[in-house]
């Protein structure tokens, strides 16, 4: 970063892959920044994360003895409810939403190409919802603090990363659905729609399923394992008890079975979910037109 | 003068220094034998600070006082101290090295006669801890026990009690060994005794008529389990985090005549288990003003169970408050007594009477754990919305909501106060550090990176990235 005047004909050059990507990060960074629904998000993970922390305490309070373990239930109860919603209507309003106010075909008039724009976005929006995320975990860790002590240090600072993690990935999932969409609405209607499928549907038909197929626990786990969820939730729990007897026999089985190489398991799942569905988004943007 | 003076002293020093680290060797543990000969009968004697190696056989009543300096090695061999004589007192001493073979049952120490105190020992690296087999009225009192570095299954007991009625067992520290365990020993007194990191804390096998009072159990696979004893008083123990593949606080199978009184069980996978307690007709189980809280599952009962008499405990914040293991209810347990019932955090009635106890009865009915008791694999969904939605259906739905469980005429509105010993406190120091660099990395992950403040132009962002 010298301040040594630049040449004519470095400034008419195309900026490279990593030059253009980092100047879209920015932008959308700078966007979110200035945009309602990041203010929006933010103040309402932390709420909600300050919240949980406040209620789950509530109870051990005099005895100040819980610490981190029961809050942590009650901060992945909300994480698996709010993160994926939040990450993944960020990630749809996005390409849809220059499409549709028409600005897209304008950036991808410049020398760059779809993909850059895409992953530009990508790292953008990611650092905002982690950032996001960092600040509601960061005043619930003050609560905790204030009120708990200082147990399980390590396994909140495990959860957050893990939280970073599943934000990032749920994005990649938003993006897809946004590159696949004309219109934002549509775009985060159909988000809704499949955060809807991970939370709830996915699990309710498992269970159903279960009940009515008596599948056994290793087909039960495999299929829970697949959603990015479930995986997340799973990683969390193996972090916080060390293995996921906690889990009931499916779980036992799980960590007898795959052991040391469990958490690796789970955390390649999630981003397994991430690399697919940005390199499918990749894919698409670049063979449909702008407009 | 004075400079002669330091070296002298300096010398001196060096002298004690290198005296004090050239360890002499090892006495014959046949000398304290032969001090113990010379001595009258229940004279005491004070052994001569020291290591020691070799077993050491007391045969006569005497009281032998090692003053905390004494060390006897038994050479990873067979046991190390074997008391056969009534009445010998055996205090102060550090024993250490048994032998490994747990199918000969090496330990520290072995009394095989009545009357027997042994107290303020060290005991390490000893396969059996304290062994007390036929020696009644004897006292265990302030030993240090830990057990060798082995799997739980090939480790041997801390302390082993075996046919010796009318003994007292308190303040004894035992870590890493299989279990604490009494054997049809009657009448004891156990009391706040320690024991972390083993399999079972206390083990009670036929031993009837004992009180257990303020022992701390924390990081074992089970806390404390009666089996087959009657008529024993559990009060003012805590349980902390027994997390084994059955990880209960506190186990009854096959006990009459039970009073769970006033202990907290904490961060176990299930707080008290209850097995066919109490088994003979006429006898009772009494479960009272107990702290039961973080548990996986608060009290879980096998369906057979009944006539336990549960009141005035605090349910607090358990996964599941109270279960039964398998399919059935509680129903034949009686969840109140005399008009006073139990807290329970998830309570959601009223007490518009302030009476302190809700006007509405605490039906215990879940969705989820009606399920669970169906199919037991669910158990992988617990702690997702899922679970919660599933409640939810059913609080709206009255028709989706599954038979009670049992229910609890008189809920209390409050917690009873339990005293609760050896709390895992820690320094908020950490988690604070964690909350100022969460929210410094989140801060400043927005102001570095979102600066840019124009559209990016090619031009631009040439420009920029080169100036």
């Amino acid at each position: 970063m010298s301040a040594i005047a630049t040449k004519p004909a470095e400034i008419l050059r195309s900026p490279s892959f990593a030059q253009a990507t980092l100047a879209f990060a920015r932008r959308e960074l700078r966007d979110a920044l200035v945009s309602r629904w990041f203010l929006l998000y933010t103040i309402g993970f932390a709420f909600l994360a300050v919240a949980t922390s406040f209620m789950s305490l509530a109870g051990s309070g005099s005895l100040g003895f819980a610490g981190f373990g029961r809050t942590a239930a009650g901060l992945l109860n909300l994480v698996m409810l709010v993160v994926p919603l939040m990450a993944m209507t960020a990630g749809a309003t996005s390409v849809a939403g220059e499409r549709e106010r028409g600005t897209l075909i304008y950036l991808l008039a410049q020398p760059i190409s779809p993909r850059e724009l895409l992953l530009g976005k990508f790292l953008g929006l990611a650092v905002a919802l982690s950032a996001s995320v960092c600040i509601g975990f960061g005043l619930s860790a003050a609560v905790l603090a204030w009120r708990a002590g200082g147990t399980g240090v390590a396994s909140f600072l495990m959860l957050v990363a893990l939280t970073c993690v599943l934000a990032t990935v749920m994005l990649s999932v938003g993006l897809l659905i946004s590159v696949c969409t004309r219109k934002a609405g549509v775009a985060i209607g159909v988000a809704v729609f499949t955060w809807l499928g991970f939370v709830f549907l996915s699990d309710l038909g498992l269970m159903a399923g279960t009940i009515v197929f008596k599948l056994r626990v290793q087909e039960l786990f495999t299929l829970a394992m697949i959603n990015p969820l479930q995986a997340f939730k799973m990683s969390v729990v193996t972090q916080l008890n060390a293995s996921l007897d906690v889990l009931g026999p499916a779980g036992a089985y799980a960590s007898r079975q795959f052991g040391a190489a469990l958490p690796w398991m789970l955390l390649g799942v999630l981003l397994a979910w991430g690399a697919v569905c940005l390199s499918l988004a990749a894919v698409i943007i670049s063979r449909r037109s702008p407009a | 003068m004075s400079r002669r003076l330091l070296i002298v002293l300096t010398a001196t020093l060096i002298a004690r220094t290198t005296f004090a680290t050239t360890q002499p060797s090892p006495r014959d543990s046949a000398s304290i034998l032969a001090m113990i000969d010379r001595a009258p009968e229940g004279a005491r004697v004070l052994v001569p600070p020291g290591q020691y190696s070799g077993h050491l056989h007391i045969g006569k009543t005497v009281s032998l006082d090692g003053g905390g300096l004494v060390t006897i090695d038994g050479g990873a061999d067979g046991t190390v101290v074997e008391i056969s004589a009534p009445g010998v007192t055996f205090s102060g001493f550090t024993v250490r090295g048994s032998g490994t073979r747990v199918e000969r049952e090496p330990a520290g120490i072995r009394a095989t006669a009545p009357g027997v105190t042994i107290e303020d020992c060290v005991l390490e690296d000893v396969l059996f801890g304290i062994d007390l087999k036929g020696a009644a009225n004897s006292r265990v009192q302030r030993n240090t026990i830990s057990g060798k570095d082995l799997e739980p299954g090939r480790r041997g007991d801390g302390i082993r009690l075996w046919w010796s009625p009318d003994c007292t067992v308190q303040d004894n520290r035992v870590s890493g060994s299989r279990d604490m365990v009494f054997w049809y020993s009657e009448n004891l007194t156990v009391r706040r005794n320690e024991v972390t990191h083993s399999r079972y804390g206390l083990h009670f096998m036929y031993s009837h008529s004992t009180t257990l009072t303020g022992n701390v159990l924390r990081y074992n696979s089970v806390g404390i389990y009666l089996m087959y004893s009657n008529n024993i008083t559990l009060t003012g123990n805590t349980l902390i985090s027994n997390r084994g593949s059955s990880g209960y606080g506190i186990g009854l199978k096959d006990c009459d005549n039970i009073v769970l009184q006033s202990n907290a069980l904490l961060a176990n996978r299930v707080g008290a288990y209850i097995d066919n307690s109490p088994s003979s007709v006429g006898s009772t189980g009494i479960v009272r003003d107990n702290f039961i809280a973080y548990n996986e599952i608060g009290i879980l009962l096998t369906p057979n169970t009944h006539d336990n008499v549960i009141s005035g405990n605090g349910f607090i914040e358990n996964e599941e408050q109270a279960g039964v293991h398998g399919r059935g209810d509680l129903t034949l347990n009686r969840f109140s007594h005399q008009g006073r019932g139990n807290y329970w955090s998830d309570y959601a009635g009223f007490d518009q009477d302030a009476d302190g106890i809700g006007d509405l009865e605490y039906r215990a009915a879940s969705l989820f754990e009606s399920l669970l008791a169906r199919e037991p694999s669910l158990r992988l969904l617990v702690h997702s919305p899922a679970q919660q939605a599933i409640e939810f259906t059913a609080r709206a739905l009255p028709e989706m909501r599954p038979d009670p469980k049992f229910i609890d005429p008189s809920p209390l509105m409050k917690p009873p106060s339990v005293e609760v010993t050896a709390l895992l406190s820690s320094s908020p120091r950490g988690m604070a550090l964690s909350a100022a660099g969460l929210l410094l990395a989140g801060a400043g992950a927005l102001s570095l990176f979102g600066r840019s403040p124009r559209l990016p132009h090619p031009a631009a962002i040439a420009g920029r990235e080169s100036r």
